[in-house]
């Protein structure tokens, strides 16, 4: 026998202090009360009739009596007065669902083909479905789907039929589990929603992305049952996939890629790669169990495509057996040169692979051009050029910068400093023959000056536009190192996206870092997603990470530097978490015991109610008014018999 | 303090059709309006007699010693003014406990003065407790009844009954013979029998009218009690129940009884009167019942 709602000192208090205030106020009501009457003369007949009686004895001590009852019943229907146990009360219990990837793993290996072949996440709802059927009818469930993070699905729910409708709608995610976030949070709704603290139950493998504080987490919670699902499934998968351009060669990528062995047993693996459907590479790998291997791969190609990765033969695990990479293509620019000598910039315009170099004639110029790049050489077009454009020693009535003096044996002084566009240049005792001097604007940059002025000018705007003074090739600059240099520099100028550098990784949904170089400023990183739209991300320690919760690919933007990131791959496990000794496992049978569980509070209720109403019909108020009532009506009837 | 205050228009418009009743004969005033069994000066003719030494000569039937040469005298029907006197209990019993009790009967003593008057009676109302205090005689008509109500508005109760002491002073005040109509709760503890037993005795012709309030007749306390006697301030403590109770009241209903008897014996009347009836209902059904007035 047992309280529900108060504990029997409080009981006890409460009776005492209600009994107390009882007696005092019934002892009060019979106190001797003062009376001015007519006349005492009848009174003295009636007080020599009356039993004389001890003055400090209690009357109508049934009427006390029933009082005391009726109120000592209604406070334990109050306290909810219960046969049996505590144990039996209702509870509120959390049950923890694992959706982590590791649980779309068949648990019977495919070879076994006299066994049904059931997922992890068959073996969890099982499990869990047994849990709450276990449960007294009167206890409430919250479901939470944990990977790596914890979602709850229902509130605390008594509603069985929910509850295994929930547990079947779950489906194993693309993380792996944070079952410390997951029981943090089962423990944060018990104290905020839970009535009577009931039990945390989790319902799974216990493969968990990162040991972390669980062992001391875990140990804590005395409410905890773990619902163990076996998982003896051998698997290797892929964990990660890099792909990078070639140091020595641009036009090779070089895909790196990374196998684990989930499983307990060494195994023989293929990993086979293919591009746009055609095999570009298989490699024989074994893996011992626990470990990761690394195998790389080159491929030469300039287009863009599918790159696939595959692991033979499959296993319990499918989802990480194969990968697909978006690889991009190397960009390119179209260049129109208009030259009548284009023998003299081949040599230099063609260097550059990224360049789609075209010659024609000055006189075929249009304005209107599709190229991304013109070079006008040493001509005055109609009209200036709808792109960006370089400008080779322009006549000086057609010149985009105004001309300030044309010299003879001119002496190259300097390349301007503070301007990406001078990165890298050097020369010396360079002598140009012939160059025009130019007047150039506030906002121009000066990219290489003689001492009379900028012969080399570079001007912003919509179209970018950069005005060589002196032809490059024509003169003793064409012997110069920084010739090649300096168009690669007005290119990156022009067109920066086509030195951008990209990287291709396939990875696993969750939490991405991604190292950056020590020169890269915040201000120039964007971490964008699939659909376009920004995803937010942190910074520290030259380390930016995000997190992306599903499939998907997120790009990475740097000033010059571009991440690809195809997160295609599950997260799976760190390592196994094994629940500390002392903790309950499997699921309980409470049924049968709380079956013989009753609630009292109804009947003490109403034996409550029926005793005072019992005391006030008898010696309450009620009775007074019955008889006064009973006495006017003798009375009128006495004074008309009289009349 | 106008008489509206304790009786409205309405109900003063339905006294009108009433009239005070007297059983006895009396020897009085011609004039009024209740038949006396005695011959007298009257109006009406009632029978003849022979002529006795001293009769008035006045009232020889001459027609009749003409032919009969006998002297006969004629009689007549006496219709006198009979004295209607009230006393009104004001002693402090009147206002114990809810106090509803003097109110009443200043009530029902207007009304009773309101149907004397209409019927152009004279009433002497005096209040008493222990002794008579200065009454108001009513007569001439019901234009008259402002100062009655005045009187009765102003009266307050006070000291403690002496009904023996009352009747001595009546009795010598009152020596005519007359109707006494007595308003009060009777409670005195020297006992109201004798006295009033000697005001019958004096012929006046009684109507008892004894108010009591609910908890003069049926206390409505249980427990101890301490009780004070609104008159003298005697105390008595007590534990009062149910048996009790019943006791206290066969002993009131006994001592009305007595009253009662007391009245009757006499030739008078008695009507016991609770002050939670409503007056109308007790003017209309109690009064009309024992022929106090029709």
């Amino acid at each position: 026998m047992y309280f529900l709602n108060l504990s029997l000192a409080q009981f006890l208090a409460l009776f005492g202090t209600v009994s107390a205030t009882l007696v005092l106020l019934y002892l009060l009501d019979r106190s001797r009360r003062r009376q001015v009457v007519a006349t005492l003369r009848f009174w003295v007949a009636a007080d020599q009739s009356s039993v004389v009686q001890k003055r400090k004895r209690i009357r109508q001590p049934l009427s006390l009596i029933l009082q005391l009852l009726s109120l000592l019943l209604l406070l334990l229907a109050i306290a909810q007065l219960r046969f049996g146990t505590p144990l039996e009360t209702p509870r509120d219990h959390v049950l923890i669902l694992d959706t982590s990837a590791w649980m779309a793993a068949f648990s019977k290996n495919p070879g076994s083909l006299s066994q049904q072949r059931r997922t992890l996440m068959d073996e969890a709802y099982q499990r869990a479905l047994a849990y709450v059927k276990a449960a007294p009818a009167a206890d409430r469930i919250m479901l939470v789907r944990a990977d790596a993070l914890a979602t709850p699905v229902t509130g605390f729910e008594s509603n069985r039929r929910k509850l295994a409708e929930a547990i079947f709608l779950s489906k194993p995610g693309s993380t792996a589990l944070n079952l410390e976030q997951a029981l943090a949070f089962a423990r944060k709704s018990q104290a905020l929603d839970s009535g009577r603290l009931g039990e945390i139950v989790y319902a799974g493998p216990g493969r968990i992305s990162q040991q972390q504080t669980l062992l001391e987490t875990t140990s804590q919670i005395k409410n905890l049952r773990v619902l163990p699902v076996a998982d003896p499934v051998e698997n290797c998968g892929f964990r990660k996939i890099a792909v990078d351009r070639s140091t020595k060669d641009a036009d090779i990528w070089e895909v790196y890629v990374t196998t684990r062995n989930y499983g307990a047993h060494s195994k023989p693996v293929v990993v086979t790669l293919a591009f746009g459907g055609a095999l570009v590479g298989a490699r024989k790998l074994t893996i011992p169990p626990g470990a990761d291997r690394e195998t790389t791969f080159e491929y030469r190609t300039r287009a863009g495509g599918l790159l696939e990765a595959n692991l033979a033969p499959h296993d319990a695990l499918p989802e990480d057996d194969h990968a697909v990479l978006e690889l991009p293509a190397e960009p390119a620019i179209s260049v129109l040169v208009y030259s009548a000598h284009p023998e003299l910039l081949a040599p230099i315009v063609t260097s550059i692979p990224r360049m789609k170099v075209v010659f024609r004639k000055p006189e075929q110029y249009t304005a209107a051009t599709p190229a991304g790049l013109v070079i006008l050489d040493a001509f005055h077009p109609p009209a200036p050029p709808q792109a960006d454009a370089i400008w080779i020693e322009p006549p000086a009535e057609g010149s985009p910068v105004p001309v300030r003096a044309k010299l003879q044996n001119v002496q190259f002084e300097r390349w301007c400093s503070d301007s990406p566009l001078c990165a890298g240049l050097r020369t010396r005792d360079l002598r140009l023959g012939a160059a025009s001097v130019y007047e150039s604007a506030p906002d121009d940059i000066r990219i290489g000056q003689a001492k009379e002025g900028p012969v080399i000018v570079a001007r912003g705007g919509k179209y970018k536009t950069v005005v060589f003074g002196f032809h490059p090739a024509n003169s003793d600059f064409r012997y110069e190192l920084a010739t090649p240099l300096l168009f690669a520099n007005i290119l990156r100028w022009m067109a920066p996206e086509l030195f951008r550098h990209s990287t291709v990784t396939a990875g696993s949904v969750g939490m991405v870092s991604a190292d950056l170089e020590r020169d890269v400023r915040p201000q120039d990183v964007r971490v964008i997603q699939q659909d376009g739209t920004s995803l937010p991300y942190t910074i520290r320690a030259h380390t930016l990470r995000f997190f992306s919760g599903t499939p998907g690919t997120v790009r990475i933007i740097l000033a010059d530097r571009e991440l690809l990131y195809s997160l295609s791959l599950p997260e799976l496990w760190e390592t196994k978490w094994e629940a500390p000794p002392g903790i309950r496992r499997g699921v309980p049978n409470l049924r049968e015991s709380v079956a013989a569980s009753h609630d009292l509070w109804q009947e003490l209720a109403a034996l409550g109610g029926l005793g005072l109403l019992l005391e006030w019909l008898l010696y309450g108020r009620a009775s007074r008014l019955l008889r006064r009532t009973a006495h006017l009506e003798m009375v009128k009837r006495r004074v008309r018999k009289a009349s | 303090m106008p008489y509206t205050a304790l009786l409205d228009r309405q109900f003063l418009e339905k006294l009108e059709r009433l009239t005070i009743h007297w059983q006895k004969s009396f020897n009085g005033l011609v004039g009024g309006r209740n038949r006396s069994r005695f011959a007298g000066g009257g109006q009406e003719f009632l029978d003849h007699r022979h002529f006795h030494h001293g009769d008035d000569v006045r009232a020889v039937n001459w027609r009749a010693y003409l032919r009969l040469e006998k002297l006969f005298l004629k009689m007549f029907q006496v219709e006198p003014r009979v004295p209607v006197r009230m006393l009104l209990d004001t002693s402090e019993s009147m206002t114990s406990g809810s106090g509803v009790k003097f109110d009443y009967a200043r009530k029902l003593a207007a009304a009773l003065c309101y149907v004397g008057l209409v019927r152009l009676d004279t009433i002497v109302v005096r209040p008493f407790a222990d002794k008579l205090g200065e009454g108001i005689r009513c007569g001439g008509g019901r234009h008259q009844f402002s100062p009655v109500m005045e009187y009765l508005s102003q009266l307050t109760t006070h000291g403690r009954t002496d009904t023996l002491a009352v009747a001595r002073e009546f009795l010598s005040i009152h020596p005519e013979r007359g109707l006494l109509v007595i308003i009060s709760d009777f409670l005195d503890d020297t006992g109201c029998e004798r006295p009033l037993q000697y005001l019958a005795d004096f012929g006046h012709e009684l109507l008892l009218i004894q108010l009591w309030a609910e908890e003069d007749r049926m206390p409505p306390w249980l427990g101890d009690l301490e009780l004070v006697d609104a008159e003298t301030n005697a105390r008595l403590e007590l534990q009062f129940n149910e048996a009790s109770r019943e006791e206290y009241t066969r002993a009131f209903d006994r001592y009305a009884a007595e009253l009662q008897q007391l009245a009757i014996r006499n030739g008078g009347r008695y009507v016991g009167v609770s002050a939670g009836a409503p007056l109308e209902e007790v003017i209309f059904g109690s009064l009309v019942r024992a022929r106090v007035i029709a």
